[in-house]
């Protein structure tokens, strides 16, 4: 089992006094003691316009500071969008090359097409699109890292003959993730060999079941690197303390309060009907299979799943084990969402899953 | 985070009132409806909503017409100018004015679901290559709005969402989730264009469509239920939602 934390960078309005400013030093803070005490992987997201939910617009240039202030944890690229309204698919194997360099061979490259109208109505890409768009970047980013000269024709971009450098030093090339956050899309990285980057909170049996038919497609994929990526990763959220009322009560604020950011974004087939986005699988407003009436009450909060590794250390040593058992590869945590919890709270969380949790998994154990 | 910031009794020029719970559910069928969406100018959007609700970004306006061959009362026309939001973690729209051309139809929706209209002439067209839906208070073009190049959509891509408008209720002034279900024949996508959009006549000053986002037509059967929950105004509704079976 590998432990990773993930990085929406949310900030809490008024974006005054150097609040933006605070979250990031305090994020490069607290990965720099994930390092110290055993993390495998830091993850950052990318996305654009979406207010106090996420300011993390540029997740290359934050990982590159991660990876240059720490000396093992791998820095998770999770995800770049690959819509080229937003980011050119050249741009996106050269960033990622330098920062594969840069890190010494610590990056991961997780890929994603973006889910809110906020984002793709903000840079005017087709929503009916992003699917064939990022099925294109994950074919052809693999072949501008190995491919000591590259051209294409594509649909959403050609280029004739070049040599696209630098080339990334990890062999044959950084393994690549898609994140999951639609029911199916897991099966779409399977089919092409890409690890399952799963970036909505899901309870046991969902995962479970995603899980099984993920492994088995991924045996019969057709992978588009030269290295088949078979790792599945699911997200939680973590807040760990030694008393377990104080826990409950910090995490409980988290998950409140990023649901509560997540409940102004305005999602694309909200605003954009359209069949390439299916129901939402998150906690996202509306998400999810379609809801009964008795589902509907808004005074009722969003039923988070079961598993969330808010407690003691023993209570979430339970908790990773359980999803341990159903062969998740990989749990990435959230520490903080709009600043609810105190850094040093935050640290300590960091500490104690370091000191007592992490031992209990490693490979010695 | 950014929530309503105006008391519902100063957004809502005329509250309804609803005298009691006790409504017949009413099934509407083979209605066409075109709707509209823009994004709205952003700045200070939260006057526009009361504390209970909590605006999308970017906030979206969604102009919609029903054209209604056969109900209770009568073929009718209705429009209604809603503004996304949520309502807790659900995703909303609250009512920030109705249109409604036929009397004996605007008296029941106000009575039953709390649902105010004002008389209007309503124009809808709906066409092969395009639709149009336009509304007129004494003469007055408060929209026109016309939809072009139809694309076809499975019926199952359409999401649509429960209003919330206020209305005097037995239980007090309360926000009433308005959330009929639809049963979608057939339904297209098309590119907007508002011709006219009167802000003054809809009574909300200050909201300014800058951005057409897209819009669609469908051919539906509508079920309007009985209500199920309302919720205080004046506070989130996490607190102020009341079920409606409870009262």
């Amino acid at each position: 089992m590998k432990f990773g934390i993930f990085y929406e960078l949310s900030v809490p309005r008024p974006f005054a006094n150097g609040i933006e400013a605070k979250v990031y030093h305090d994020s490069l803070e607290q990965i720099r003691l994930a390092d110290e005490v055993g993390f495998d992987t830091v993850w950052a997201v990318e996305h654009h316009f979406l207010e106090e939910y996420s300011h993390c617009s540029a997740p290359e240039l934050f990982l590159t500071a991660a990876a240059m202030c720490t000396e093992r944890i791998r820095v998770g690229h999770g995800a770049v969008v690959c819509v080229p309204e937003m980011n050119h698919p050249i741009r996106v194997a050269e960033r990622a090359a330098v920062l594969d360099i840069l890190s010494n061979g610590r990056l991961e490259l997780g890929t994603a097409r973006s889910s809110t109208w906020t984002e793709l109505g903000g840079f005017q890409a087709d929503p009916d699109t992003t699917k064939k768009t990022w099925d294109e970047f994950v074919r052809t980013i693999p072949k501008m890292w190995t491919e000591e000269r590259f051209s294409h024709q594509g649909v959403c971009f050609s280029m004739p003959e070049r040599a696209v450098l630098p080339k990334p030093i990890q062999q044959p090339h950084p393994p690549m993730w898609v994140t999951v956050t639609s029911p199916g899309t897991e099966l779409d990285a399977a089919d092409r060999g890409l690890g399952a980057l799963g970036v909505a909170t899901a309870g046991f049996a969902e995962q479970e079941r995603r899980l099984k038919e993920f492994r088995r497609r991924i045996q019969l994929c057709d992978p588009v690197g030269t290295v088949v990526n078979d790792q599945v990763a699911t997200l939680n959220f973590l807040y760990c303390d030694e008393d377990l009322e104080q826990a409950a009560r910090y995490g409980n604020t988290l998950i409140g309060q990023f649901g509560q950011a997540n409940s102004h974004l305005l999602f694309t087939r909200e605003a954009y009907p359209t069949r390439a986005y299916g129901l939402l699988a998150n906690i996202s407003p509306g998400g999810g299979r379609r809801r009964t009436p008795a589902e509907t009450n808004p005074g009722q909060s969003v039923n988070l799943p079961e598993g969330m590794a808010i407690g003691d250390p023993e209570r979430i040593i339970e908790v990773i084990r359980e999803w341990e058992s159903l062969g998740v590869d990989q749990v990435n945590f959230m520490l903080n969402a709009l600043e609810c919890i105190p850094q040093e709270k935050v640290l300590n969380s960091i500490r104690l899953f370091g000191e007592h949790v992490i031992p209990k998994f490693s490979k010695l154990n | 985070m950014l929530v309503g910031t105006t008391p519902l009794e100063q957004l809502v020029s005329k509250l309804p009132t609803i005298p009691s719970w006790k409504v017949e559910p009413v099934e509407l069928k083979n209605v066409e409806i075109l709707q509209a969406q823009f994004e709205l100018a952003a700045a200070d959007i939260e006057r526009f909503l009361p504390p209970a609700l909590h605006p999308t970004i970017p906030p979206l306006g969604q102009w919609s017409c029903w054209d209604v061959p056969d109900s209770p009362w009568g073929s009718f026309r209705l429009v209604q100018f809603r503004f996304s939001c949520r309502s807790g973690a659900r995703p909303r729209a609250f009512l920030l004015g109705a249109l409604i051309d036929n009397e004996d139809a605007q008296k029941n929706l106000s009575e039953n679901w709390g649902l105010e209209a004002t008389q209007a002439d309503i124009h809808f067209l709906r066409s092969y290559d395009a639709a149009e839906f336009q509304a007129s208070v004494n003469d007055q073009i408060a929209i026109d709005i016309k939809l072009r190049d139809p694309e076809s959509l499975s019926t199952t891509d359409l999401q649509l969402f429960a209003s919330m408008h206020g209305a005097n209720t037995p239980s007090g002034l309360r926000l009433v989730q308005f959330d009929p279900s639809y049963e979608v024949n057939r339904t297209e996508r098309y590119m907007p264009t508002i011709n006219r959009f009167d802000a003054k006549a809809w009574q909300q000053e200050g909201i300014d469509p800058v951005y057409a986002v897209t819009a669609w037509g469908a051919n539906t059967s509508i079920h309007l239920p009985k209500i199920r929950f309302v919720c205080r105004p004046d506070i989130d509704a996490f607190r102020g939602t009341e079920s409606v079976q409870d009262a």
